[in-house]
């Protein structure tokens, strides 16, 4: 991982992308957009936000509506891999509570989850759970997602592997 | 021009309304009233209550009536069981989450939600709370948040973005997570907010509201050790009566004055004594800037909001700004020096209270450089820091000054007339009109024409700058010079002009900036509703107290002429100079940077 890259230099950045998009229709959220992209944790940092106020002209309260409203905007750092659980219907009366209680459990995040947290990180920041209302994915209920990819029928055991099967990956790359 | 008028029905009686009418407005001028609630006139219109909803015909569902326009043909139906129902259940819906503390609640007897309840019929509560408890912001010094009384109707937002141009508060969220918001949740304490507390006078409930100083007042009076007096600024004495019941616009100097004596203050005196001497302070800066080339133009510095909007927006053009501090600051200043030594009374014990229309004075006599008074006697007397005082030691609005007056059960109709107490109480009709837009300008003309020509003006009213247009201008010959003036309210219009000087394009050798639509009178501490007529009827009572005076233009204060020659000498003077005049600071946006360390003052409410 990049761990060199200064704020200056994300700031910097983040100028690159204002400029490419001044005056455009629209210009806060595409700016917004690819200023999270190229965060290293995937976010917004204060210190993004405010940058990005300042330099667009946009208010501070504006910036604040926009990435508080849209669910795609993480104000706090997303881990390198994202488990999403499916909390539609369907999976919830096949379990899907269970399973995000299991990966409280597995990841050691259960206390953020009781308090109702939306989404959390593993301090190590290599997990981030999250849940999302449906996949359209309901014949194979209950489903999850690790990096994009859809996983059916999950079990406990099956959640098991795979996420120690990423902590295994992970851990051979650092031996490496 | 001629509007076009199309024929309605509503209620099956048949109606000419404007085309592109609300049907709000077309049943406004049919003289059939609609509930409403998020609606405001002239701020607001984000149809999120659903309380104003009618029934046209051929519409699948019910329409909004601030919204929807009226067309050839439409008919309405204002009053059916399917209506009041679904009011009835908007307005339950919001109960649902509203925490019902009306009797402890600051807006109790004058809440819209209330009143809207009970003429709705509202009986019980049919639903279940289903937001979480959120805290209160008390950050600030002077406007209280508490987001679990907001119905979301947006009217803040509105004032503050397109009024004001201030954008301190926003929504944020989605769904039941929405609330209004400052940036970050870092409250109004630690961002650009102006305090200007128009928020609070379009609230619609008590999610907004001045910070109460009520029981600090009351406590101080019932001290022994305390000499605690009182000012109140032009705005008062035309909101007071308002407050107390009576009808918008009443003029009540003499009552209010006989009502603060009953309360308990030693004495009762008057801003408008310093708002005169602030002309003369502010009249000399601007003839000094004129003759010797300096910064121009020179805009006024007596509105607290203006002063902290341009050194958190316009941080380098606050040259411009005149040094003069407010009348109320100079109040204080004066009080705690000149009076104090004249009446043989420990500036110490001496406790400033202001009454103003103001929220943002309460911030101002907070500022830690307004302690002129404790600075001119520290090395006289060799006090330490523990010593230290403000020069104003509380600043309560017209509405908090209503409350003291019912919890003491002072009736406001059968109060005697009463005058104000000398020295500091004697003014002149210049400073009367400092309460409306355009009058800080007319009272400075007033004098600087003398001063500069030496001839005594042929029309002391300079009726160019009164009026509720957003900027007014006017061009004055003083002796062949010709300068242009202007005057403006509300931060929206004060941001045009300060625009201008960015460019370099400003005409103007003098400007005027009020906060609030209106000038003070229209303040945001003022009575609850104001609106544009009530504005109107206030400045109208302002200008009828100018026309009273005896006397109307400062520079004939037999009373500041007397306190120059005992004690501060000359306008501009060294003295003056200490005690009158002040600085300020470059701000920026980033505020709880340079707030030091972050405030967290987020509470839980009282109620939760």
């Amino acid at each position: 991982m990049d761990g060199s890259r200064t704020l200056e230099q994300e700031m910097l950045e983040i100028d690159e992308v204002i400029s490419r998009y001044k005056g455009k229709h629209g210009e806060l959220l595409g700016i917004l957009e690819e200023s999270q992209i190229l965060n290293e944790h995937k976010f917004l940092s204060e210190d993004a936000l405010n940058h990005v106020a300042l330099r667009t002209g946009v208010p501070l309260s504006r910036v604040y509506n926009v990435v508080t409203f849209y669910s795609f905007f993480n104000l706090k750092p997303q881990g390198k891999h994202t488990v999403t659980v499916c909390r539609g219907t369907a999976c919830h009366t096949k379990g899907s509570r269970t399973l995000l209680d299991d990966l409280g459990l597995i990841l050691n995040c259960k206390k953020e989850l009781d308090e109702g947290e939306q989404f959390f990180t593993t301090p190590d920041k290599q997990f981030t759970v999250t849940t999302v209302a449906c996949f359209g994915q309901c014949a194979l209920a209950p489903v999850i997602a690790i990096d994009g990819i859809i996983y059916s029928n999950v079990t406990t055991s099956k959640l098991q592997m795979l996420v120690r099967r990423i902590s295994k990956v992970r851990k051979n790359h650092e031996n490496h | 021009m001629n509007t076009t008028m199309v024929n309605i029905k509503i209620n099956g009686d048949n109606h000419l309304a404007p085309l592109n009418a609300t049907i709000l407005d077309a049943c406004k001028r049919a003289g059939i009233r609609i509930p409403t609630l998020c609606y405001l006139e002239d701020v607001s219109k984000n149809a999120s209550c659903a309380v104003c909803v009618v029934e046209v015909k051929g519409a699948k569902s019910l329409l909004r009536s601030c919204t929807a326009c009226v067309y050839e043909g439409m008919e309405i139906a204002t009053n059916s069981a399917r209506i009041r129902d679904a009011r009835k259940t908007s307005v339950e819906l919001l109960l649902a989450n509203h925490p019902k503390d009306c009797l402890s609640c600051l807006r109790n007897q004058n809440c819209e939600l209330q009143s809207l309840a009970s003429d709705l019929g509202v009986k019980e509560e049919r639903y279940v709370r289903t937001k979480k408890i959120e805290k209160c912001d008390t950050s600030s010094i002077a406007i209280h948040r508490d987001p679990n009384k907001c119905i979301l109707c947006g009217r803040c937002i509105s004032v503050c973005q397109n009024v004001q141009t201030v954008s301190a508060i926003g929504l944020s969220g989605r769904g039941i997570k929405s609330k209004i918001s400052t940036y970050m949740e870092k409250g109004l304490g630690n961002v650009a907010c102006t305090y200007c507390g128009q928020c609070a006078l379009v609230c619609p409930t008590g999610a907004i509201v001045e910070r109460d100083d009520t029981d600090s007042v009351f406590e101080e009076m019932s001290n022994p050790d305390k000499y605690v007096i009182v000012q109140t600024a032009p705005a008062i004495r035309v909101g007071i009566g308002e407050a107390m019941g009576m009808d918008p616009g009443s003029l009540v100097t003499g009552k209010m004055v006989a009502g603060l004596r009953k309360l308990g203050f030693k004495k009762v005196f008057d801003t408008q004594f310093t708002a005169d001497l602030t002309i003369l302070e502010e009249g000399y800066e601007l003839i000094n800037r004129i003759k010797n080339n300096g910064k121009l133009p020179m805009i006024t510095s007596c509105s607290p909001g203006w002063i902290k909007f341009a050194e958190h927006f316009f941080p380098d053009l606050l040259g411009h700004l005149s040094s003069c501090k407010s009348p109320q600051q100079m109040f204080g200043a004066v009080a705690k020096t000149y009076y104090a030594a004249k009446m043989e009374i420990d500036p110490r014990k001496i406790v400033v209270v202001s009454v103003m229309p103001c929220t943002a004075k309460k911030y101002e006599a907070r500022r830690p450089e307004m302690s002129g008074a404790f600075d001119y006697w520290k090395d006289k007397r060799a006090w330490s820091s523990e010593d230290a005082f403000y020069d104003v030691d509380y600043v309560l609005t017209t509405r908090e000054l209503a409350r003291m007056f019912k919890e003491t059960g002072i009736t406001f109709s059968s109060l005697p007339v009463e005058e104000f107490d000398n020295p500091l109480g004697a003014s002149t009709g210049a400073a009367v009109i400092f309460g409306a837009t355009g009058g800080v300008m007319e009272a400075a003309m007033r004098t600087a024409y003398e001063v500069i020509t030496g001839n005594p003006l042929a029309d002391i009213n300079f009726t160019a700058v009164r009026g509720m247009e957003g900027i007014k201008e006017a061009e004055v010959d003083l002796n062949g010079m010709k300068i242009k003036i202007a005057a403006a309210h509300t931060l929206k219009n004060a941001r045009t002009l300060m625009e201008q000087i960015e460019k370099g394009e400003s005409p103007y050798a003098f400007i005027e900036v009020m906060t609030c639509p209106g000038g003070c009178l229209g303040g945001g501490g003022q009575p609850i509703p104001t609106t544009w007529e009530t504005r109107r009827k206030r400045a109208e009572s302002i200008y009828a107290e100018d026309v009273n005076k005896p006397l109307r233009k400062s520079h004939e204060n037999p009373n500041v002429a007397a306190l120059y020659s005992e004690f501060l000498k000359e306008p501009l003077g060294e003295m003056s100079h200490h005690l009158l005049h002040t600085s300020y600071q470059q701000r920026g946006l980033l505020v709880w940077k340079t707030n030091g360390a972050e405030k967290k003052e987020l509470k839980t409410p009282h109620h939760a």
